[in-house]
């Protein structure tokens, strides 16, 4: 829980709606970023798989942000959230790189 | 009696699905499914209903398996993709192999990194299997430039044949619970050792039913001029096995070139095999002139198939799961290029002609008769 117990608020991208029943946004209460994923992973597991691979780790291509900042350039997972913020999921427009493939 | 000729074409912005009486005179396609995401494994199952099963290597969201039961006018994902187990340490980085397992309703998977998964509900579900996925070995495979992918997952009664780039050849006799490396014979290029006890850059294993004992490999050749540590490895790309894969000995003499990724037999007769050799180098057809090569002895000895390709001027790439053959009366050969086109040569690759000319980059293709 977030300090005050109010609610943040987290966007999910359109290719992922379907994961959450069609939901742009879900309500969370988590003080920072690794919980608020732990409580995707609980309420919303195929969702999840799509932001988080089997080890816990955030998409290669996939970017986390807080408000404007993306997290890496706060604390990362630990990034604090605090009554209000948004937590934006975002594909990264780096993921068209073919595979290496023979 | 077999009335449509179904062709699943995976490509690098999704699956397409081809369709054709069984005279073959023209498909019709559909698809993209998956649209924009690559595509390289496929499996037509004709287990009961034919049901069309596809990865969907996703860069952003991860890897999911499409499902068609309707011939591939529709597909969705499955309830669940193979996932390692959360305490591993690996994650899913591709899906390189769709096959039949043996329950009704089982499927096998071969992923990169490289592991073998199993479903016992047609996709739903998965669980790791591990014999292989956990080998001693497993840890010391290395990734080819194609990634550490096990691409080859080959069933024989109580035995499993798995081929791994690079790994190599391992070998269950015991229903999948156990495997040893297997690669007695099979070369490699790249280590001081020329035959290592495992490590080998297998391309595609292939078999037949009728001759259980039989296999062709395509290895990763291109070793002839090597003059460093362990001397010259000329031939060690297109291999023969006749006691279910413990030793290999080579059947690459009379191919312009050992080089190559698929390898496959044709349906009715054990002892004719093809492969599409290309350069080392390059990866491309030798000269610019595509053709398949076929033995109808066994490898002992191999004539061209070019009638209808082009003769110059094509440097085709032909990957690993992009050759297939039907299993008609006549059979035909496909194979897809890594530059969109599809190729079908009728009469068992005597007469070459381009299905389909602008597809994306395709890196698969299955054929089955429904």
């Amino acid at each position: 829980m977030n300090r005050s117990g109010t609610s943040i608020t987290i966007f999910i991208p359109g290719p992922l709606r379907e994961y959450c029943q069609g939901a742009s946004t879900l309500p969370s209460s988590a003080p920072n970023v690794r919980t608020a994923l732990e409580e995707l992973e609980r309420n919303h597991p195929a969702l999840h798989r799509n932001v988080c691979d089997e080890t816990g780790a955030v998409r290669r291509h996939i970017n986390i942000f807080v408000n404007d900042s993306h997290m890496r350039d706060r604390d990362g997972l630990e990034t604090a959230l605090l009554p209000g913020d948004e937590v934006i999921i975002l594909p990264s427009v780096s993921g068209g790189r073919e595979w290496q493939s023979v | 009696m077999a009335e449509r000729v179904v062709l699943m074409i995976g490509t690098r912005k999704g699956v397409f699905v081809a369709e054709s009486a069984k005279t073959r005179r023209s498909f019709t396609l559909r698809g993209p499914f998956g649209t924009g995401v690559a595509v390289y494994s496929t499996l037509i199952d004709t287990r009961g209903t034919p049901r069309l099963y596809a990865s969907s290597c996703n860069p952003f969201f991860g890897m999911k398996v499409l499902r068609s039961t309707d011939l591939g006018k529709t597909f969705k994902e499955t309830k669940s993709a193979p996932a390692f187990p959360k305490d591993d340490g690996r994650a899913l980085a591709n899906i390189w192999a769709l096959e039949t397992g043996a329950g009704k309703k089982e499927l096998l998977c071969g992923v990169e990194p490289a592991s073998l998964f199993k479903s016992g509900d047609g996709g739903d579900s998965w669980e790791l299997v591990p014999g292989i996925s956990n080998h001693a070995h497993s840890r010391q495979w290395q990734p080819g430039a194609g990634g550490m992918c096990m691409h080859t997952v080959l069933r024989d009664g109580n035995r499993v044949h798995i081929g791994i780039s690079t790994g190599g050849h391992y070998l269950s006799e015991d229903g999948g619970a156990s495997f040893t490396a297997s690669n007695k014979g099979v070369g490699a290029g790249f280590t001081p050792d020329p035959y290592p006890e495992f490590g080998q850059c297998v391309h595609k294993i292939a078999g037949h039913k009728d001759a259980p004992g039989r296999l062709y490999m395509q290895n990763h050749g291109g070793w002839a001029e090597w003059d460093g540590p362990g001397g010259r490895r000329p031939g060690i790309g297109v291999l023969r096995s006749d006691d279910h894969g413990k030793s290999w000995r080579s059947i690459a003499k009379g191919l312009p070139s050992d080089f190559g990724f698929p390898i496959v037999v044709h349906p009715h007769d054990p002892d004719t095999v093809y492969v599409l050799p290309l350069e080392p180098a390059t990866r491309t057809c030798p000269g610019g002139s595509p053709a398949v090569w076929c033995s109808e002895n066994g490898g002992s000895s191999w004539k061209k198939l070019a009638h209808g390709l082009p003769k110059k001027e094509s440097f085709f790439t032909v990957q690993r799961d992009a050759m297939d053959i039907d299993e008609l009366a006549k059979p035909a050969l496909y194979f897809g290029t890594t530059t969109g086109q599809l190729w079908m040569g009728r009469d068992g690759g005597e007469d070459w002609s381009c299905v389909f000319d602008a597809l994306p980059p395709i890196h698969c293709v299955k054929v089955a008769t429904v």
